[in-house]
């Protein structure tokens, strides 16, 4: 178990992570869970007949997956594994060809039962600087982790 | 030979929330791990479970619909997947709302191993109404 050697205090930034889109990369991530029928994710005329757009789009649960990731680079595997909590809301498409970078900053540290959770605001913008989603994470970081008090 | 869909056409306002869907299992391979973190582009990836759409999965093999899109997701960590383990999905329909003349449907489900460690719990918040994407960015 490691001991993390900084704390956590409120205007702490989180990230940045950034992620290329690509067709292949969605289809990796449709087809990991056995997902082989066509889908506005992997399809260009099933996107147009569900969705109404030119071309496919990204799941959100990619962009769920990438706030996993800028989270658990902050807080550890050993931490954040456990206790880790991300909630976004997905204000724009995310389309092949995008470069989405997701940042956070820490929004406030509370002591629990089981050690100081620390709160993350998130937001992810591509590369025009529209901002694709926005939320929230946490978790919770065991008292053995923290620098001890002098 | 022709598939038959015995789906349930969806009718939104009849839809029960609390309505718990039958468990659904699946053994999650290193394979399928390995194809999610390629996709993600992070080889210590953690949750390949949320590429599984396990929350939704019930829900769209008993109603059928014009489909959706995700509008909110919050996903909770709580013990990551070991490859070649059960999992076991317990999945209901948390909630839905009205929100601006459009339908929404919360979706949330809970995922525990062979072994009894709890995985983890995905909430979604899907907007029936996926045409809008088109109609509000398509540029």
């Amino acid at each position: 178990m490691g001991r993390i050697e900084v704390g956590f205090t409120e205007g702490d930034s989180v990230g940045p992570l950034v992620k290329e889109i690509t067709q292949d990369a969605i289809n990796l991530f449709e087809g990991s869970a056995g997902q082989s029928e066509p889908s506005q994710f992997t399809d260009e005329e099933a996107a147009r007949e569900t969705l109404g757009t030119s071309g496919t789009v990204a799941s959100g649960r990619m962009s769920i997956s990438f706030a996993l990731e800028l989270l658990r680079r902050h807080f550890g595997s050993d931490v954040f594994n456990h206790s880790g909590i991300v909630d976004l809301r997905f204000l724009r498409p995310v389309r092949p060809g995008d470069t989405i970078t997701f940042t956070g900053e820490v929004t406030d540290t509370s002591r629990e039962a089981n050690g100081l959770k620390v709160s993350v605001k998130i937001e992810a913008k591509n590369q025009r600087g529209d901002t694709t989603g926005v939320g929230s994470g946490s978790a919770i970081v065991p008292q053995a982790f923290l620098p001890s008090e002098e | 030979m022709v598939e038959v869909d015995n789906r349930v056409p969806l009718d939104w306002d009849a839809l029960e929330v609390g309505e718990v869907f039958e468990k659904f299992e699946y053994t999650l391979t290193q394979e399928m791990i390995d194809e999610y973190r390629r996709g993600v582009m992070d080889p210590e990836a953690a949750f390949p479970t949320i590429s599984h759409k396990v929350d939704v999965r019930q829900f769209n093999a008993k109603y059928s619909d014009n489909g959706s899109v995700n509008a909110r997701c919050a996903f909770h960590c709580y013990n990551s997947p070991v490859p070649g383990k059960k999992l076991t999905v317990t999945a209901w329909v948390a909630d839905k709302y009205l929100r601006r003349g459009k339908n929404y449907i919360v979706t949330e489900a809970v995922s525990v191993d062979e072994d009894g460690r709890l995985i983890d719990r995905v909430i979604t918040h899907e907007l029936k109404q996926p045409w809008e994407v088109g109609k509000k960015w398509d540029e």
